[in-house]
């Protein structure tokens, strides 16, 4: 009947975009099927009691309670090489890296808050912890414990980005482009935007206006079927490159990244177009590399150009910013931790107070049943309820500071075992942290169970 | 309520300077993930509370002196103070941004520490201000040169922006600011405001002048002075009905703004009607 320190028992086994080159990345990504096999083999031949598995583009990782698996990184190993072929036993076991409390613990929550991500601060990893646990779920593979500890890390997340700007400013080009063009013309809402070029930066630059409100846009590209196909996706009108100079007064942005040699916009048609549109302001987003927008048309009034190396100064401040909010997310990290850890605690003396509260109520009931006799069948109910007011006031403070103590420290576990020694409690789950609903009402007698 | 005026005279420039305070917390502060600091909701509360202390300030002078105070030089620092502060106040209330209001309050801060400093007594006013047109001519000129203020600001604070977006400089001034085309609305709706206060003034002007048989064709402030709402008109007009933006419409409003200044310096060295000495 030792106390024994709170322990989940939880590790992670996993690699990510620091440990692993994207091709191995790529090789490990699970599916749904193959996280349902996981869990399964996790479970039945691990003999984990709770487990969740997060596979992402960036990184695979499988967080585990149980200590029947003596060496974890292999069984992950192995388990990864059965499901995907890919063998991270022998010099590719490089790639993956093992924690145990705390360390696993903290990790998930880095994990959660993005501080462990590839974009310092990006929300869709939160949104990716969170489809791990529904799937988990569904399959079967977590446990109330998990889902508990998850529910802090999305916590933290939450709070992460509403209490701090880990989560703010630019973090790409075409993003930053965007905050520039709100910055020179405020709302975008009733803005057109020119795209020049059909490819990876002119669609991502075409997401994020239409994020910020942008609904009219027109695309001019080479190849007029590429164009097509890019504007359906975006509602957009197609013009050709030649149509450049005469669309342009019509625009408000015009974003170029195409891979042309030479410019494609000039800065003679640049001019002729702000006459048309009486010198109202024009951005011009370059993000293509040899430019294609002459640099001369910078000097014009009331034109904005923007290149790649200004873009980048944008996203580097915001990078730094971000960098500067990590120890409050850290700090916010650690209030939940602590506060999840509190409650794990309180799981170990659930056992123990309804133990302790039922001992008392059994012997208030059985003294009620020796004097029966002594009392008319019609003061009966009064009198049980006058005992069990009477316990129900003696318990109430003994069984308010055990709770508080034990979720405080491992000292209030020694305390709990001094009190089940004193009053000869047995079998109510011992010192350790038993799992199961924290909720589970005290005094219930169904709560000696351990719930595993 | 003469007893009630010395409280108030100190009051006002410890109500603005808390204000400003308030102001440069708010801008100062990067804004967080709410975009609210503790700035943000007791430096426009303070801004309220001057304003009305300001307006009680003036109101308690004009029915203790029997005329609108504006007898001296810093009354008319006091009033175009106020101008200031609730012409700013106006904006921030329809355009919802705070980081300006460092660029503007303290100007009023310090209009109204010399005010309160150095016009304690009241002054007898001089016979050609008394007539209750003239009082109000002077009056709503006062207001209009406290929006043509406000206006110039916003106009120095959009050539700043424009420069520093055109010259790819990512300041802190740059992330602090509002964005570029919400500045030339600021600019232009300050002058339009101080457009119309300052032709009230100018037909109240003339029509005083009129009954009082007083020529103004000959003094160079009424010209000029013309001359400035002329140019503002235009810069007003040019934005709302040309559609001009950017530093071309920010310039001809402050060309207006310096016409301006230029007719009260010329009250000053040129012989003026308006000079009252």
């Amino acid at each position: 009947m030792a106390a024994a320190p709170s322990s989940l028992d939880l590790f992670c086994v996993g690699l990510n975009h620091e440990t692993s080159p994207l091709a191995v990345r790529d090789a490990l990504v699970l599916d749904d099927e193959e996280v349902g096999r996981a869990l399964h083999a996790l479970r039945e031949r691990g003999g984990v009691t709770e487990a969740l598995i997060l596979s992402t583009c960036n990184r695979t990782e499988v967080y585990a309670r149980g200590t029947a698996i003596e060496n974890p990184q292999a069984f992950v190993a192995a388990l990864l090489r059965e499901i995907k072929g890919m063998d991270l036993t022998g010099k590719e076991g490089r790639f993956l890296y093992t924690y145990r409390e705390p360390d696993s613990l903290r990790h998930l929550f880095r994990v959660a808050c993005g501080l462990d991500s590839q974009v310092l601060g990006e929300p869709q990893i939160t949104g990716q912890v969170k489809d791990a646990l529904s799937l988990a779920v569904k399959l079967g593979g977590s446990g109330p414990v998990i889902e508990r500890l998850l529910d802090a890390a999305l916590r933290s997340a939450k709070r992460a980005r509403t209490e701090t700007l880990v989560g703010r400013g630019p973090v790409s080009s075409a993003y930053a482009g965007v905050n520039l063009a709100a910055k020179v013309l405020g709302s975008l809402a009733d803005k057109r935007v020119l795209l020049v070029g059909a490819g990876e930066m002119a669609s991502l630059a075409a997401r994020h206006f239409q994020e910020a409100g942008v609904t009219q846009f027109m695309v001019a590209n080479r190849g007029r079927e590429r164009a097509e196909l890019f504007a359906a996706t975006i509602g957009a009108r197609v013009v050709t490159l030649e149509a450049i100079p005469v669309v342009l007064a019509g625009a408000d942005v015009v974003v170029s990244a195409t891979a042309s040699p030479a410019p494609i916009i000039a800065e003679a048609a640049v001019r002729n177009a702000m006459r048309i549109r009486k010198n109202r302001p024009l951005l011009f987003l370059d993000l293509a590399v040899p430019r294609d927008v002459e640099p001369s048309i910078a000097r014009l009034p009331n034109v904005f150009l923007h290149d790649l190396d200004a873009l980048g100064m944008l996203v580097a401040q915001s990078l730094a910013q971000r960098h500067a909010e990590i120890p409050k997310v850290e700090a916010i990290i650690e209030e939940e931790l602590a506060r999840f850890l509190r409650w794990h605690r309180s799981l170990a003396l659930k056992p123990t107070v309804a133990a302790f509260r039922s001992h008392f109520e059994r012997v208030a009931r059985e003294e009620m049943e020796r004097h029966k006799g002594r009392f008319r069948p019609e003061d009966q109910a009064a009198l049980d309820q006058l005992v069990h007011g009477i316990v129900q006031k003696l318990l109430h403070r003994p069984t308010t500071r055990l709770t508080r103590a034990g979720e405080e420290n491992a000292e209030g576990i020694a305390r709990i075992d001094a009190i089940r020694d004193l009053f000869g409690i047995e079998g109510a789950g011992g010192g350790a942290a038993g799992d199961g609903d924290a909720d589970a009402g005290e005094g219930d007698a169904d709560a000696h169970r351990n719930p595993r | 309520m003469s007893a009630f005026i010395p409280l108030l005279t100190t009051l006002l420039p410890v109500l603005y300077g808390l204000a400003v305070a308030g102001y440069v917390r708010i801008y100062v502060a990067e804004p967080g993930p709410d975009q609210e600091t503790f700035g943000h909701h007791w430096a426009p509360l303070m801004l309220r509370a001057a304003v009305v202390t300001h307006l009680l300030y003036l109101t308690s002078r004009g029915i203790v002196e029997g005329h609108l105070p504006l007898a001296s030089v810093y009354d008319f620092l006091s009033a175009t103070g106020l101008s200031l502060a609730a012409v700013y106040w106006f904006l921030e209330l329809r355009q919802g941004i705070r980081t300006t209001g460092v660029f503007v309050l303290p100007l009023v801060l310090l209009i109204q520490i010399v005010s309160s400093a150095y016009g304690a007594e009241a002054p007898t006013l001089k016979p050609q201000l008394q007539p209750i047109w003239f009082e109000l001519h002077t009056l709503t000129a006062v207001l209009g040169y406290g929006a043509f203020a406000v206006s110039a600001i916003y106009g120095i604070l959009f050539l700043l922006l424009y420069h520093d977006i055109k010259a790819n400089r990512m300041t802190f001034f740059f992330r602090r600011m509002p964005p570029l085309e919400t500045l030339g609305r600021m600019n232009v709706s300050a002058a339009g405001a101080g457009l119309l206060l300052l032709g009230l003034a100018i037909l109240m002007g003339v029509g005083w002048a009129r009954l009082a048989g007083v020529s103004l064709l000959s003094d160079p402030k009424t010209w000029l002075t013309v001359g400035a709402w002329m140019v503002l008109g235009f810069a007003v007009l040019a934005y709302y009905r040309l559609g001009w933006r950017g530093p071309r419409a920010v310039y001809a409003s402050l060309a207006g703004f310096t016409t301006l200044l230029l007719s009260r310096v010329a009250t000053d060295f040129l012989h003026s009607f308006h000079t009252f000495r």
